[in-house]
């Protein structure tokens, strides 16, 4: 489909009355298909409303532009109409009259009586038959939203513009009309933009929810989109798999916002203590068995005995408020997947670069591939047996879970399903699930399997929904897996506190990785406040034999959570190279022209080498030697570009030139 | 059936009791200021006439408001009639000139920078300053007179109806753009409907105003009318007349008053008025 609307680089600046400027809207850049739903969410005073204007005329952009069918907005004009807030209605024209108002001058070429026609039907499709000759006085508010609606209708806009349409109406009413609004809007095919403050709104009538920021300088955050079928009914959107994931993901980001204007109010200082330059910090993790170093860390005070004596960790719903908190400087770090820093550094999602520093690894190992229930009916065994069953369904493609584009699990996932011949963007289709949703998504059939860290892949073998298809010990036995990350700038604003983090983090790995820890360490993760899973399906692989389901022994696998031994917590570049290679591969990145610069600014072994030699580790660097994965075919870190265009399925590679020091602000 | 009679007696009941409530203190008020100003003027030595001695000599006047003896000896009823009929012209040009003006700053910004200081300046000229002047520009005295109310009841006719015009409520204004409206049907179906409560509020002070305007003029032009009944009844020492004719004035002027709020509420609608 072609854009219909697009809404390109809106800033909209108000001028104040003390000669000062308000920047309402900043850079605001949004294309709008035909017959497409939108939604627009924020707090109060986002600028919501504004940018609503300024689709509809009323308003103008400071700069940029909204382009309408190719034609730029330079006015307000009846082919988009507004449904306003407060109605809007005439008070001294009947509902008939109101609605014939706006008909008889936007249509004033057709004939009277199909005009008249034109305005009896709409009075019928929004049921105001009996109220036709009343004054808007005389109607409920509920009423006079429906003239509004059918009155916008009736002159058959190309684009309807609602301003918080049920903002004012109680919850029964708002209910009856939502559905009203989301049938006609069904049948007649018009594109919609709808400001609201009310997600379950939101996510019932629209394709994409745009969520913007707080204002000044308004911009859009996040855009969600709704997967939901048509034609939609409450019921069943309530009752969808994914209804409360995207809905949680909506509120954790109006939370978010919620919470960075308190901070605005009062911003965080760095609190200097101890000989460091910062004690105060704010670390996100996700809900995973391979968070322990960071919480037993906390819990187990290795962060105070280096000083870092206010240490908050934040749990996040999902791999992309990791990225959006440490690139808003909300966090100051987090346990990171390992192609995360290298992801965000190289400008991953269209995104400008954000230098990343990443200077030890907390995790190796602790991922394995599901598969559902079905595929093992259907006699899945192995991944020939997998291709098999892509060959005969050729109506079905079958989807796949992972956590996030530049997450091991999905560049794993896919190597594998290519070493398989399986083109992981052609044979199969890869969703994005947040590791804490893949178990519910499994169970309601909204993917067929995934790649994901535990306790999720033993949450699905111990409620019998699926089996264990690989280990990544199977695929690559001691990759890098979570990693600390943290911003460059940040990294070079508090070396000693950076320097600190990482010999607790150290010292946290080594207590993980002792097996006579590992029963209190399984007590810390099913805290509530941490994984807060069961410790039945918590326990395989962490301490327990590793159970794979569909009827296979479980094993013990004493290197599935691999915290310490084995130079674990060296970063290694040729693994992180080995990352870009795949991350170039599938189109998710360029690869960088300058990657040796890039590996040397990412990967800081000189960190890692320092905070060695503080707590008296021996300093054994890793050999650097080719290396390869199950499938056999060596990775040679000296020829990464011949190494790509070896292998067989693979996008289009680009390969730009990364410049970070452009983008370094003191 | 007798369920619904012993509510209708109660509701009955209930409104006659209501209405008594409304009746009973200004009835009681009007007996105690008749009694004191019986009193008053019975024991000092005005000459004002108390209210039984102003009937008894202005009864052909109150009871017999209808009678013509040619000349300016007219029943009451006809001096209220020609004063009344003075209003009635000076009213309506300034009710049409007013509204028209108004519209016009209202919607001009220029012609309202240019034109409100002018009009804050002339608003506060007493009535019956221009008297004189209309006096030498008509060299009549009914015109001057329907001058007079004209040029006193047009200001506050302007001022509201330009305030109405600017408060139009960007809704409304939002609509007629959206909808590409023509400057006619914008002037008719939203500009002049949104206004009507403002103009009404005009009109009551306008009336209010040339009513007052009416009596003063009328003492110095002469001839029929309320106003020169008073001067004439003061030359003429007839001091309860004039406390019959004042009043007379004072009654007509809340009727006029009433009249045009009634007007207004039956015009404007509901959801409309001006708080």
């Amino acid at each position: 489909m072609s854009v219909f609307v697009e809404i390109d680089h809106v800033d909209r600046v108000f001028a104040l009355a003390d000669g000062g400027q308000y920047v309402a809207l900043k850079n605001i850049d949004l294309k709008i298909q035909k017959g497409e739903f939108v939604s627009l969410v924020g707090h109060s005073g986002c600028g919501k409303s504004t940018l609503l204007n300024i689709l509809s005329g009323l308003d103008r952009p400071s700069t940029g532009g909204v382009i309408l069918e190719g034609r730029e907005v330079k006015g307000p004009g009846p082919d988009r109409m507004v449904v306003f807030q407060n109605y809007s209605l005439l008070p001294w024209l009947t509902v008939r009259e109101n609605i014939s108002l706006a008909v008889d001058e936007v249509l004033g070429t057709t004939p009277e009586s199909e005009r008249k026609e034109i305005i009896e039907q709409h009075i019928n499709m929004v049921g105001l038959r009996h109220a036709a000759d009343k004054l808007p006085g005389q109607i409920s508010g509920g009423m006079k939203q429906r003239v509004a609606i059918a009155r916008a209708l009736a002159i058959r806009p190309k684009l309807l513009l609602l301003d918080e349409p049920f903002g004012a109406l109680d919850a029964l009413t708002r209910g009856g009309l939502q559905e009203q609004l989301m049938r006609i809007c069904e049948e007649s095919q018009v594109t919609c933009v709808m400001v609201t403050h009310d997600v379950d709104e939101a996510l019932l009538l629209s394709d994409r929810v745009v969520l913007l920021t707080n204002g000044p300088e308004a911009h859009i955050g996040q855009i969600v989109d709704v997967p939901f079928p048509r034609p939609r009914h409450r019921m069943e959107v309530v009752n969808h798999p994914n209804y409360y994931g995207l809905r949680g993901e909506i509120v954790y980001f109006l939370n978010q916002q919620k919470r960075a204007k308190k901070r605005k109010a009062e911003p965080v200082v760095a609190v200097a203590r101890n000989g460091l330059e910062k004690v105060n910090l704010d670390l996100g993790f996700i809900p995973l068995t391979d968070c322990a170093p960071m919480v037993i860390a906390k819990e187990k005070g290795f962060f105070e005995r280096h000083g870092l004596t206010d240490v908050t960790l934040s749990r996040e719903p999902s791999w992309k408020a990791i990225a959006e908190g440490v690139t808003s400087k909300r966090l100051d770090g987090a346990v990171m997947l390992a192609g995360l820093p290298i992801g965000l550094t190289l400008g991953m999602g269209n995104h400008s670069p954000l230098p990343m520093v990443s200077s030890i690894v907390l995790s190796r190992n602790g991922n394995a591939i599901t598969f559902s229930k079905r595929l093992y009916d259907e006699g899945v065994r192995n991944l020939a047996d997998f291709k098999g069953v892509i060959a005969r369904s050729s109506d079905k493609v079958p989807t796949l879970g992972m956590v996030h584009p530049a997450s091991m699990h999905n560049l794993m996932l896919r190597y594998w399903l290519a070493s398989g011949d399986i083109d992981p963007d052609r044979d199969v289709s890869l969703t994005m699930i947040p590791p804490a949703q893949m178990v519910s998504n499994l169970k309601a059939g909204n993917i067929d399997g995934y790649c994901v860290g535990e306790p999720w892949n033993s949450r699905a073998i111990h409620e019998d929904l699926g089996f264990i298809m690989a280990t990544d010990l199977d695929l690559w036995q001691g990759h890098v897996e979570k990693v600390l990350g943290v911003r460059e700038d940040w990294a070079n604003q508090y070396p000693q506190t950076h320097l600190s983090l990482i010999k607790a983090l150290l010292e946290a790995c080594e207590f993980c990785d002792d097996r006579r820890n590992r029963e209190e360490v399984l007590e810390i993760l099913c805290r509530p406040e941490y994984v807060g899973s069961d410790p039945i399906y918590t326990r395989p692989g962490l301490i327990d034999p590793y159970e794979f389901g569909g009827g296979m022994e479980s094993k013990q696998l004493l290197r599935f959570n691999q915290f310490y031994v084995d130079h674990t917590n060296c970063p290694n570049r040729s693994e992180s190279l080995w990352i870009m290679t795949q991350l170039a591969r599938w189109g998710i990145t360029a690869f960088p022209k300058n990657w040796i610069e890039v590996l040397e600014r990412i990967n800081r072994l000189d960190l890692y080498w320092e905070a060695t030699r503080q707590l008296g580790l021996p300093q054994i660097e890793p050999n650097r030697h080719p290396f390869a994965l199950f499938d056999g075919v060596t990775f040679d870190p000296d020829e990464p570009m011949e190494y790509l265009n070896s292998l067989p399925i693979r996008r289009e590679v680009q390969i730009q030139e990364i410049s970070l020091d452009s983008l370094v602000t003191a | 059936m007798t369920v619904q009679a012993t509510q209708r007696s109660r509701f009955n009941s209930q409104g006659i009791t209501t209405y008594l409530k409304t009746l009973i203190p200004p009835v009681v008020a009007i007996a105690i200021f008749l009694i004191l100003w019986q009193v008053l003027t019975m024991t000092t030595g005005t000459l004002l006439p108390s209210p039984v001695r102003t009937v008894q000599e202005a009864g052909d006047l109150i009871f017999d408001p209808f009678f013509d003896n040619g000349g300016t000896a007219k029943g009451l009823f006809w001096q209220v009639l020609t004063s009344l009929r003075r209003v009635a012209i000076g009213f309506t040009l300034a009710a049409i000139v007013g509204v028209a003006v108004g519209v016009l700053i209202g919607t001009s910004e220029l012609m309202f920078r240019a034109l409100d200081p002018i009009f804050q300046v002339l608003r506060t000229v007493p009535p019956l300053a221009w008297l004189p002047l209309s006096l030498a520009a008509f060299q009549q005295a009914n015109p001057s007179a329907i001058f007079v109310i004209f040029i006193t009841a047009i200001w506050p006719i302007i001022l509201n109806t330009a305030e109405g015009v600017r408060r139009i409520p960007q809704d409304y204004n939002n609509v007629a753009r959206v909808l590409k409206l023509s400057k006619q049907k914008y002037f008719f179906k939203i500009l002049f409907p949104a206004t009507v409560p403002y103009i009404f509020t005009g009109l009551r002070i306008g009336i209010g105003l040339s009513w007052l305007a009416i009596v003063a003029a009328e003492m110095l032009i002469g001839g029929v009318g309320i106003g020169f009944f008073i001067w004439d009844a003061w030359n003429s020492s007839r001091v309860s007349d004039i406390i019959v004719a004042i009043v007379y004035v004072g009654i007509v002027g809340l009727l006029l008053d009433r009249l045009v709020s009634y007007i207004g509420s039956k015009v404007v609608p509901e959801e409309q008025k001006v708080g």
